[in-house]
């Protein structure tokens, strides 16, 4: 390979690259706040005794993980505002696609939470004289919860890579930064190689943290 | 033979007193379904009295353990009558109208079952005084003084603050049974709680078992172990397809069964012993 590798285009183009990071930050983080709290909501309608809160919420779900993340994001950008007649900016935008993404995929993890509790445990609260209410949140929740964890972890760091796709509409994160800096300085081979670092230290510090929660779990919750 | 250390036979009567007019529970004419094949309780009858310490045994499917369940509420009959304390407990006729059970007397129930026992989120102390502060509004303070007490009688106060991960299978099935006592149960309901242990640790769990049974507290308990049967029952109940085939005093029922099927079983059992 005789490729010479230069990085100087990046002098005066780390403001860019910075804003972009800004903005990719932002998505994923605010993504994940939805996606944690609304995907704890869903999943208590997919779990509910009546037929018609959780067939919504079954359908729901299943949108979202049946289609492709970007297919997602190009139809809440080119869709939404024609069919409801509205303009949202772009990113909040992204964070609704990305949001909503992330709530389906959560509660499905919640889901698995709760019905990895096992089902002795609800006959010892029954034994001991739980009321439902108390059993759910004395017991089942706290339980389900720390199973969820990793999961919602992982699914949140799996948002952050999914957040570049919104470059293919026009939001200017790290991804279209790093794209709009590689045409224009002919140097994509730096650029992307850059910007894959810098999603990788981003991801890889919560990726080890999970594992060594899931270690830590395993080793506490033997049932 | 084995059992070597276990505590002395408790008191009880020579002979098991099968009297009609029991005050204490009564089964009568219960019968339990799962769907049209499976009839795990076949109208069956029986009577205990206050002082009685029950062991059901039987082959699987008997309805051993449904009939546990079904005491402790977490399973419904679907006819017949049940009656705590002389009071009407467990209504399988009724349907739609009329309350199918007394909620007041299932407090006074207690269980302890095979697996899963502790909650793993909840140190020790938390296990125990969940129940007593959630349900019966004892102050954390007040739950607190009865658990040490407990627990100090069952010789585990150094493990208050342990977590359930940390403690051995006896370790946890001894806390399992001090949380049931936790709330004053009237009756002990004990379902095959030392059968997924290690042998070593059986014999711990069967001493607390005895030394509840010197204190009169009234139990029925579903076990394998035939051993343990004899050594703790004032009465022996032996299952089979979902009706009571033979019951008595442990010593006359172990030595001389008067139903063929008791034989049959017995035979098995106590041969693998």
């Amino acid at each position: 390979m005789n490729y010479q590798f230069d990085f100087s285009f990046l002098n005066g183009n780390f403001g860019l690259l910075w804003d972009g990071l800004k903005v990719t930050l932002q998505l994923a983080l605010v993504s994940n706040i939805v996606g944690l709290v609304l995907g704890f909501g869903l999943c208590l309608l997919t779990l509910s005794r009546w037929f018609f809160l959780r067939w919504p919420a079954q359908l729901f779900i299943e949108f979202f993980r049946c289609t492709p993340v970007l297919l997602q994001i190009v139809w809440f950008f080119y869709c939404v505002p024609m069919l409801f007649d509205v303009f949202i900016d772009p990113i909040t935008m992204g964070v609704l696609a990305l949001g909503l993404n992330l709530t389906a995929f959560n509660a499905e993890a919640y889901r698995a939470g709760v019905q990895a509790v096992p089902r002795e445990h609800l006959d010892a609260c029954v034994a001991l004289g739980l009321r439902p209410w108390q059993r759910t949140l004395y017991v089942i929740l706290p339980q389900a919860l720390r199973s969820a964890i990793p999961v919602l972890m992982t699914n949140g760091i799996s948002i952050l890579q999914q957040s570049a796709l919104v470059a293919i509409v026009a939001v200017a994160d790290l991804m279209y930064v790093g794209k709009s800096i590689a045409t224009e300085a002919y140097r994509p081979l730096e650029t992307y190689s850059l910007i894959a670092l810098i999603y990788f230290a981003l991801s890889l510090p919560i990726a080890q943290f999970v594992q060594w929660l899931e270690r830590r779990q395993d080793a506490a919750l033997a049932r | 033979m084995k059992a070597s250390n276990l505590a002395a036979v408790p008191p009880r009567p020579l002979h098991a007193c099968e009297t009609k007019s029991s005050e204490f529970i009564q089964l009568r004419d219960v019968y339990k379904s799962y769907g049209e094949n499976l009839v795990v309780m076949d109208h069956l009858d029986l009577d205990m009295r206050a002082d009685d310490r029950l062991v059901i045994i039987g082959p699987s499917g008997s309805g051993k353990s449904s009939l546990l369940r079904v005491m402790m509420g977490l399973e419904s009959i679907q006819g017949g009558t049940i009656r705590f304390q002389g009071k009407p407990y467990i209504d399988g006729n009724a349907r739609g109208k009329g309350k199918p059970m007394d909620y007041s007397l299932q407090t006074q129930v207690g269980m302890v079952f095979q697996h899963y026992t502790l909650f793993p989120h909840l140190s020790v102390l938390g296990n125990l005084i969940l129940a007593p502060m959630k349900v019966h509004g004892l102050s954390k303070a007040q739950a607190t003084e009865k658990a040490r007490a407990l627990l100090a009688r069952l010789g585990l106060e150094s493990k208050l603050e342990v977590y359930p991960s940390q403690l051995s299978g006896g370790q946890k099935q001894r806390v399992a049974i001090a949380r049931a006592l936790m709330l004053e149960p009237k009756l002990m309901l004990f379902d095959e709680v030392t059968s997924a242990l290690d042998p070593e640790m059986v014999i711990e769990v069967q001493n607390v078992m005895l030394q509840l049974a010197e204190q009169k507290m009234a139990m029925i308990i579903v076990t394998h172990d035939m051993h343990f049967a004899r050594h703790i029952a004032t009465r022996v109940v032996f299952c089979a397809n979902g009706k009571v085939v033979e019951q008595g005093h442990p010593d006359q029922l172990f030595t001389q069964p008067r139903e063929p099927r008791t034989r049959e079983f017995l035979e098995k059992v106590l041969h693998l012993d």
